[in-house]
């Protein structure tokens, strides 16, 4: 009886990341495996259920996956709140060709995240795609997961200072005293590529067939 | 020439461009629109101008908000195509016919787009070649020509005008466009009388404000008497502009272009306008010129008036049930009512005229065409976007972590420069001793600069502070230059190793211009890491105009002082520090969600 009761499990992907780093365009490389004419800053969410493009072919019966492309503009972070509490998996894109000018933004979102209480307490696996790899001057997704640890090891302790006048962020990552590293994290924080404009998105779409269980 | 034509969804897929108009655009300027226009609750005006290296855009665009796609047109500036308004809207109209949400390519529309763009262009050289009749009589005012090809042509275009769908959109662009245009023709035209285009143009514009053929004649006749025939007959319809626009132009006499140094947001109130600035430079040049046609203007108000039943009559009892069906598409008359209503009330809130309009405007322009949700009524559908316009006005464009930014500065060796600046009596001196209590708390060290080298008591006000505090301060005593006590602060920091150095500086008023550039002199020479404008709650509409005057010297955050109560808030800030009260305790972030609740209850 206990499990009737119990919701059935998620289909939501979250794609989260800042603007400009290609969350739209490897929307469309999921559901349609391409990215058409192109886009432009995102204004509104794009939103689908539907069986990965890759997939579609397939005889096993494959769950269609609700994808959610959130935009990254500044402005439109609640947006975020609306989509997160239901998410099986977050794809956090990053776009390793912009990624130093970016770091401090990429890290701030990603600390916001990372703890946002309804990722903490579901434990919502997270996989870090470094998106446009297909360029020579890309940074590699070791060097991007390096850096990123090393901002949120910083953001740590700033963020927390402030937690007593207004609580901003809900939890604190990792444990303190020791510098911060992805697999201090309660839920599963993964690294991945990906290029959206050549469709090499497999990182990505492992990923949802991991988390997302027919 | 238009160089492109976009049509993209809100989700921010591209659907169609223009593959004839081949020309790649230099810089990004849709990306510039969206983020800095679209998004920014703006798209109630008209236009946007953007600026590359190598190219001068302007962009108009187009909703349908139903299906959620956005039209954009991009048009090198100097051009001042007029068709363009029009021509969205007929792209608009044959597009959401063949709209399909499976859809993503949409070649078939190439072939429609190229009729469309011939007849756009032909209605333009029509009209054009009609004034080529008419424009000797604009080359010397002396002459009163009767301008009759001019009045022709006026009459197509409101044949036009009327023909599209958006009608009011259309109007109210053309009249921005004509103020926008009338103010670089007044300089042309005196200039050089070669520039056939130009005074076409200009006479075009003038023809295109004027919806009734028989003003036109009327002013014609006049013109006939008069002298100045071209002054008194754009000043007809400038005025009839003038007063459209009287709402939104009152309070911004004098002000200067935007300069590109503002990274903050609340510049929605001071580059709000910048479409409309151009409409001021015109207007205020014809307020030298006291040329008053008041029968022109009663005219168009009868004509506004006759034109008026396009609301159409619902009884009672049809628009309960489409309430209830919701299949009423929502309609410009349909919002106006429930928007005035929210606009009193953000007023009463203590939010300035201008803001709160052009924050109705923008959420009519997301409205507009939706179709209204079952069991829902218009005013809660307004409501439910007003708020989500507030929501994300109030969202923070850029994250101001203090700390961190102390600690990156500390890293360079530099300490981290905080400026206070705001008009007399706001709380700067008091703000400033808060700032510093809650850096001390966080194991920063703090020194004081004092600045305010003015105000008697001031130097003394911050050394009881310091001496409160216990953290060093640095004063030069009175009538000295800030610019230079500022400096030489900086400079002692360095030395001893302090992480933060708070500047205070003279409470000013806005308007006072030699203080005003003492102010920039001292950010310029200091180069400050953080301004923080401090405004009191209870300012009221003055506050925009605050804004716009210390914003050109340069700001990144705002720290609000609230002197009482809490009903007083301004929808101006994007900062997230809150004073409030005296004590050292008294700071608190501003959290966007209580905000808007409080500005709409």
């Amino acid at each position: 009886a206990v499990r009737l009761l119990r919701r059935p499990k998620s289909n939501t992907i979250v794609l989260s990341g800042l603007s400009g780093s290609g969350k739209t365009i490897l929307f469309y490389q999921l559901r349609d495996g391409s990215s058409h004419q192109g886009t432009v800053t995102s204004m509104e969410p794009n939103e689908g259920t539907f069986i990965l493009h890759s997939e579609a072919g397939k005889e096993r019966k494959v769950k269609p996956v609700h994808i959610v492309d959130v935009p990254g503009h500044p402005r439109l972070l609640p947006k975020l709140d609306e989509f997160l509490p239901e998410a099986a998996g977050i794809v956090f894109v990053v776009d390793a060709l912009e990624f130093l000018p970016n770091l401090r933004g990429v890290s701030e979102y990603l600390y916001d995240i990372l703890t946002k209480a309804s990722v903490v307490k579901k434990k919502v696996p997270v996989l870090i795609c470094c998106n446009k790899t297909e360029k020579v001057t890309a940074h590699t997704k070791d060097f991007i997961c390096k850096q990123l640890e090393k901002e949120i090891d910083k953001l740590r302790t700033s963020r927390s200072a402030v937690s007593d006048a207004d609580v901003a962020n809900d939890h604190t990552l990792g444990t303190p005293g020791k510098t911060f590293s992805f697999s201090q994290c309660t839920n599963k924080v993964s690294v991945g590529e990906a290029s959206g404009l050549t469709s090499k998105i497999a990182d990505v779409e492992q990923f949802i067939r991991d988390n997302v269980k027919p | 020439m238009l160089e492109q034509l976009l049509i993209f969804t809100r989700g921010g897929l591209i659907l169609w461009t223009c593959k004839e108009l081949g020309n790649a655009l230099k810089g990004s300027p849709i990306d510039t629109l969206i983020r800095f226009c679209l998004l920014e609750e703006r798209s109630g005006s008209n236009s946007y101008n953007y600026d590359a290296p190598g190219a001068a855009y302007t962009l108009k665009w187009t909703f349908n908000n139903e299906l959620g796609l956005v039209f954009v047109a991009v048009y090198q500036r100097i051009l001042r195509l007029l068709y363009v308004d029009e021509m969205l809207s007929m792209v608009k109209r044959e597009f959401c016919e063949i709209y399909d949400p499976k859809r993503v390519d949409y070649n078939d529309f190439d072939e429609t787009f190229r009729q469309l763009r011939k007849e756009a262009e032909a209605r333009t050289e029509e009209l054009k070649k009609s004034k080529q009749v008419g424009r000797p009589a604009n080359d010397s005012k002396k002459q009163g020509h009767v301008k009759k090809g001019g009045a022709d042509g006026g009459n197509k275009k409101k044949s036009e005008a009327t023909g599209g769908s958006d009608d009011d959109d259309n109007r109210a662009g053309y009249n921005k466009l004509e103020n926008g245009h009338s103010n670089g023709h007044h300089v042309a035209s005196d200039g050089s009388r070669k520039l056939a285009v130009g005074n076409g143009k200009e006479n075009d514009s003038v023809n295109v404000g004027a919806f009734d053929v028989s003003k036109l004649q009327k002013l014609k006749n006049k013109g006939g008497k008069k002298n100045d025939t071209v002054v008194s007959d754009s000043k007809g319809s400038k005025l009839d502009t003038k007063k459209k626009a009287t709402k939104k132009n009152r309070v911004w006499d004098d002000s200067p272009s935007q300069s590109k140094l503002d990274f903050t947001d609340p510049v929605e109130t001071g580059s709000e306008n910048i479409d409309v600035v151009a409409a001021n430079q015109g207007e205020s040049m014809m307020d030298k010129e006291e040329v008053v046609s008041s029968d022109s203007e009663d005219e168009e108000d009868e004509v506004g008036k006759g034109s008026a039943p396009d609301s159409k009559k619902k009884g009672w009892f049809s628009s309960m049930f489409q309430s209830i069906a919701g299949k009423a598409n929502i309609e410009k008359s349909d919002l106006e009512p429930a928007l005035r209503a929210l606009k009193d009330r953000l007023m009463t809130k203590n939010v300035a005229e201008e803001i709160a309009e052009k924050l109705c405007e923008s959420v009519a322009a997301s409205l507009e065409g939706k179709k209204l949700a079952s069991f829902t009524r218009i005013s809660s559908t307004v409501q439910a976007a007003m708020e989500d316009a507030l929501v994300r006005i109030l969202t923070p464009k850029r994250s101001i972590d203090i700390l961190r930014d102390v600690h990156a500065a500390k890293e360079q060796r530099k300490p981290y420069v905080v400026v206070f600046v705001g008009v007399n009596g706001v709380g700067k001196s008091t703000n400033l001793a808060k700032v510093a209590y809650w850096l001390l708390q966080h194991n920063v060290s703090v020194m004081m600069a004092a600045c305010d080298t003015f105000r008697s008591g001031a130097v003394e006000q911050l050394r009881t502070h310091a001496r409160r505090l216990q953290i060093p301060i640095f004063e030069k005593g009175y009538e000295k230059d800030p610019a230079m006590v500022a400096k030489e602060a900086i400079q002692e920091a360095t030395r001893n190793g302090s992480d933060v150095v708070l500047v205070d500086t003279a409470g000013r008023m806005q308007d006072n211009e030699p203080l005003m550039r003492a102010l920039s002199k001292l950010v310029n020479l200091n180069n400050p890491d953080l301004v923080l404008f401090v405004g009191e709650a209870l300012v009221g509409n003055d506050a925009v105009d605050q804004l716009s005057k210390f914003n050109q010297v340069r700001f990144y955050a705002i720290c609000i002082s609230w002197s009482c109560a809490f009903h007083g808030l301004h929808l101006w800030s994007t900062g997230d520090v809150v004073g409030c009260g005296q004590s050292y305790t008294d700071l608190k972030k501003l959290n966007v969600k209580t905000i808007v609740k409080t500005l709409l209850k």
